[in-house]
């Protein structure tokens, strides 16, 4: 290390640690911009998201539409940029439901042991025995089309990994000096657990978020395409891509620009999930 | 050995099992059964309660399973409500068709993957490697479908060729066969060389580290030697987990790739039994699914007990 990039008391300064991880960064700027656009988007699409205009349908994107028009003659612009809200907002809702299940599960089940963690790990192992995305067209498809069902299969598909993740931290904490010290002292179970345990495996389960959502969001739009998400006409991408399945040949730009939504909030997502995931590693 | 395979298996029987109840259970949580969907709007009490019957719905749920499984374990998945076929021919032969782009996928992403894993850990850090590192987050961040859909519009402009429409199994005509999987499998082992790459880069940076390595450079013996002898036979172990985890991938992402492009495969067909609430297809479908997937499991398991000596005392 130079000294120049270091700070009065040795540590690296800010900017040497940013330089040292220029993916974290770029993710982090990119969340922070379609964050900003999930919040605002009149700020970002001047036309209407829902507006039908027939003569226009179809048209290649211009100036006038950017990313084209779709078969009735919406912007799909501004659909996209008016989808970043739903899209976002329902995987962020789910896969926060998810790790709050998951996690609180995991914590009781490796805190406590026991008959308790023998039927909690038999239920998760279930649940495991079906790849994710199968387990979101079932549940989406038997209950029906429709967002809260969306948002209830969304936040169960990845309930497992949070709860082995909750569950292996929880059973190493389990172990330390400080939580038999604890337990000399005399706090209640339910204390350590709410105070120490679960304080040391938060972090752990926060990250897990991070690496998931990328997945969360592709399972949705997954679900969208195959119309069993968010039903039309609200912009979603994933529906927005359903829309655009049957044009494919003829008005390509109905599904490169959604799908381009989709991959470059992905791509940030991952770049800060793996950069999180570094920095909990080296501690 | 003998005895941890009997503990292994038994516990892969139980999951199944409870994974059948499970199964039975879902399709079963909603109002609208294949009776109210046959009838409609027309029909009185007496016509639905003796189709109720001819589908066993009037029993109690837990007879309707004990019924079902039952017949599950003599081999017969009962007959399709919807197309009056047998479940098992039916599920089987798709599951031929699943089969067969799981596999073609498995061996594309491996061929692939493997080796831009290990030229990447060889040029760790080096423009190679950034390159490579930037295809892997690619494709690991693009959605499956949206690459098939992308490469449907490339092939289509680029060579004004699109792929037929009607699945022909590789035992009529493999030139045809090829010719509708080769998009399907392309977007699919895009994704999964991706996600094998990385995770071989991983391993093979990390093994180059250890300690072994570096006393093996200090006593001389060629690096090609030390690449082969020690490092990819400890990476070997994590490749072969990965390759089960990749086919489970591959079994669920290849729902959504055989939708789009129209191949009769488990999946299509499971989507299919799910809209017109045909229930012996849909619990057959689920259940192949999961014991497809634990099977994989349960080899991959064997598979590196078999490579690593030391966890076969375990």
């Amino acid at each position: 290390m130079k000294a120049m990039t270091m700070t009065r008391n040795g540590r690296p300064s800010t900017l040497a640690r940013i330089a040292r991880e220029p993916g974290l960064v770029l993710g982090t700027i990119l969340i922070v911009f379609l964050a900003l656009v999930a919040l605002f988007p009149g700020l970002f699409a001047s036309q209407s998201p829902n507006a039908i205009s027939v003569p226009d349908a179809l048209q290649p994107p211009s100036a006038a539409h950017w990313f084209g028009t779709d078969d009735v003659g919406r912007d799909l612009y501004a659909r996209v940029v008016y989808g970043a809200r739903v899209t976002l907002s329902i995987c962020a809702g789910s896969l926060l439901l998810s790790a709050l299940m998951g996690g609180l599960l995991g914590l009781i089940s490796g805190f406590f042991g026991g008959w308790v963690d023998q039927v909690l790990g038999r239920l998760i192992d279930v649940m495991l025995s079906f790849p994710p995305i199968i387990l979101g067209v079932i549940i989406t498809g038997v209950l029906g089309p429709a967002t809260h069902n969306l948002i209830l299969a969304l936040s169960i598909v990845y309930l497992p990994v949070f709860f082995r993740i909750a569950r292996a931290g929880a059973m190493s904490e389990t172990g330390q000096t400080y939580v038999e010290a604890a337990r000399s002292i005399g706090l209640s179970e339910g204390a350590i657990l709410r105070r120490h345990v679960t304080r040391n495996v938060t972090p752990l389960i926060l990250t897990q978020y991070m690496i998931l959502f990328p997945l969360i969001l592709q399972i949705q739009a997954a679900l969208g395409f195959l119309g069993l998400g968010v039903q039309p006409p609200t912009p979603d991408w994933g529906a927005i891509l359903e829309g655009g399945k049957d044009y494919i040949l003829f008005a390509p730009w109905m599904s490169i620009f959604p799908g381009a939504a989709v991959l470059v909030t992905a791509l940030a997502l991952m770049l800060v999930g793996r950069g999180l995931q570094r920095r909990i590693d080296r501690r | 050995m003998a005895s941890y395979l009997a503990k292994r298996l038994g516990a892969s029987i139980l999951t199944a099992f409870l994974a059948s109840i499970l199964v039975f259970m879902l399709v079963r949580l909603v109002p609208g059964d294949v009776v109210a969907q046959m009838m409609g709007q027309a029909g009185g009490a007496e016509a639905e309660a003796s189709l109720r019957a001819f589908f066993g719905l009037d029993q109690p749920i837990y007879m309707q399973y004990l019924i079902w499984i039952g017949n599950v374990l003599q081999g017969d998945l009962g007959t399709s409500w919807a197309r009056g076929l047998p479940v098992s021919d039916m599920v089987g032969k798709a599951f031929m068709v699943t089969l067969e782009i799981g596999i073609v996928t498995l061996v594309v992403a491996t061929l692939v993957g493997v080796p831009l894993g290990v030229i990447a850990a060889i040029y760790e850090g080096r423009p190679l490697d950034t390159i490579i590192q930037g295809f892997n987050l690619l494709g690991l961040a693009a959605p499956v479908f949206w690459v098939g859909l992308m490469l449907l519009v490339g092939v289509s402009s680029a060579l004004s060729w699109s792929p037929p429409l009607r699945f022909v199994p590789p035992t009529r005509s493999l030139a045809d066969n090829i010719a509708i999987l080769v998009l399907p499998v392309a977007s699919l082992a895009l994704l999964q060389a991706a996600a094998y790459s990385q995770f071989v880069r991983q391993n093979v940076v990390s093994a180059m580290h250890q300690e072994y390595v570096r006393t093996a450079i200090a006593k001389g013996v060629p690096v090609r030697l030390i690449f082969f002898k020690h490092i990819l036979r400890n990476v070997l172990v994590p490749i072969v987990t990965f390759m089960g985890l990749i086919l489970i991938q591959i079994l669920g992402g290849v729902v959504i790739i055989e939708s789009l492009f129209a191949l009769p495969g488990l999946g299509r067909l499971l989507l299919n039994a799910i809209e017109t609430r045909d229930y012996p297809v849909v619990q057959g479908a689920l259940l192949l699914v999961v014991v497809a997937a634990m099977v994989v499991n349960l080899v991959v398991d064997l598979a590196y007990r078999l490579i690593d000596p030391r966890l076969r005392t375990a």
